[in-house]
């Protein structure tokens, strides 16, 4: 009855979180390798065709998305419906609200071609319209369509341009 | 007796309940990366390394709980994953982040970080039970 369980837990403990990294890491490879490129070298994105594999658009972290649309290298879409798209959007930014864009060809002006840049965004993290956009817009033919997570909540905090009615 | 079976469904519980939360996110990293990303307290990358790696953390506790392996490991492992997940979403509530708590299921209805706060406070009440007893049995 006295018999101490002397194994420390620690090294245990220490062995689960390594394994759970090992299996996260591998499982998610391609979305690590995505991301680390997304954030750490414009190039490296754009060089890649954009759907290798999967009909998935990458991310682009804020300060890329803002490169790209200062450089006039990107279109930017906004996922978002007519209205808040009124009141506020990233200027510059085209709407392309994720429900009327379900038809067969999405109605974006001429001069966007398959190989323009498209930078999908809404309302940030929580909001998951971009990636749903992004997807469709793959579906329908264009090659480098990118989502900006951030969205409209992330590049208004860092204090870059927006437009709308509302103030 | 009856305080062992009743720790053991306390032990089998909370193990589920890390799998059931585990498995959603296991299947769209994706999203489960933007909820952690909502929260605003990691890099942008390492919010994809930690939506990579936190489901199977809860995975591996979650089942060694179930099957009554490592019980003490397992239950450490998930009291200290409830800590942090009770900072993170103390530190949003502070900010007055109006976020979801990524907790479960991604996306559809939302869970606010004050529910969010009092459903890890009795997890963590369960896994300092199970942790109770497993010390009491080893003693």
């Amino acid at each position: 009855m006295t018999r101490m369980r002397s194994i420390h837990p620690l090294p245990e403990i220490a062995l689960v979180v390594l394994l759970a990294a090992l299996i996260g890491v591998a499982w998610n490879k391609t979305l690590l390798t995505d991301a680390w490129r997304g954030e750490t070298s414009k190039a490296a994105v754009i060089a890649q065709p954009a759907q290798a594999a999967e009909a998935v658009p990458m991310p682009v972290g804020l300060a890329q998305a803002k490169e790209l649309h200062d450089s006039g290298q990107a279109v930017l879409v906004d996922a978002r419906s007519a209205d808040s798209f009124t009141k506020e959007h990233i200027t510059g930014a085209l709407s392309l609200p994720l429900a009327i864009a379900g038809g067969k060809k999405p109605p974006l002006p001429k001069n966007v071609t398959p190989d323009t840049i498209i930078i999908a965004y809404c309302n940030g993290f929580s909001c998951h319209d971009s990636m749903e956009l992004g997807k469709f817009l793959i579906k329908a033919g264009y090659r480098q369509v990118f989502v900006f997570e951030g969205g409209l909540p992330e590049w208004r905090d860092a204090g870059y341009p927006t437009a709308g009615g509302a103030s | 007796m009856k305080r062992i079976d009743f720790v053991t469904l306390l032990r089998i519980a909370l193990g589920g309940v890390f799998i059931y939360a585990a498995v959603p996110k296991i299947a769209d990293p994706v999203a489960f990366a933007g909820s952690v990303a909502a929260y605003r307290i990691l890099p942008y990358f390492w919010n994809y390394v930690a939506a990579a790696v936190l489901p199977f953390l809860e995975l591996i506790c979650g089942v060694l709980l179930v099957l009554g392996i490592r019980v003490r490991t397992g239950a450490l492992i998930i009291g200290a994953l409830n800590l942090v997940f009770m900072v993170a979403l103390a530190s949003a509530i502070v900010r007055g982040l109006d976020i979801d708590c990524g907790c479960f299921r991604q996306g559809g209805e939302k869970t606010t970080p004050w529910l969010a706060l009092a459903r890890d406070a009795v997890f963590l009440a369960m896994a300092a039970a199970v942790l109770r007893y497993e010390r009491l049995r080893a003693g």
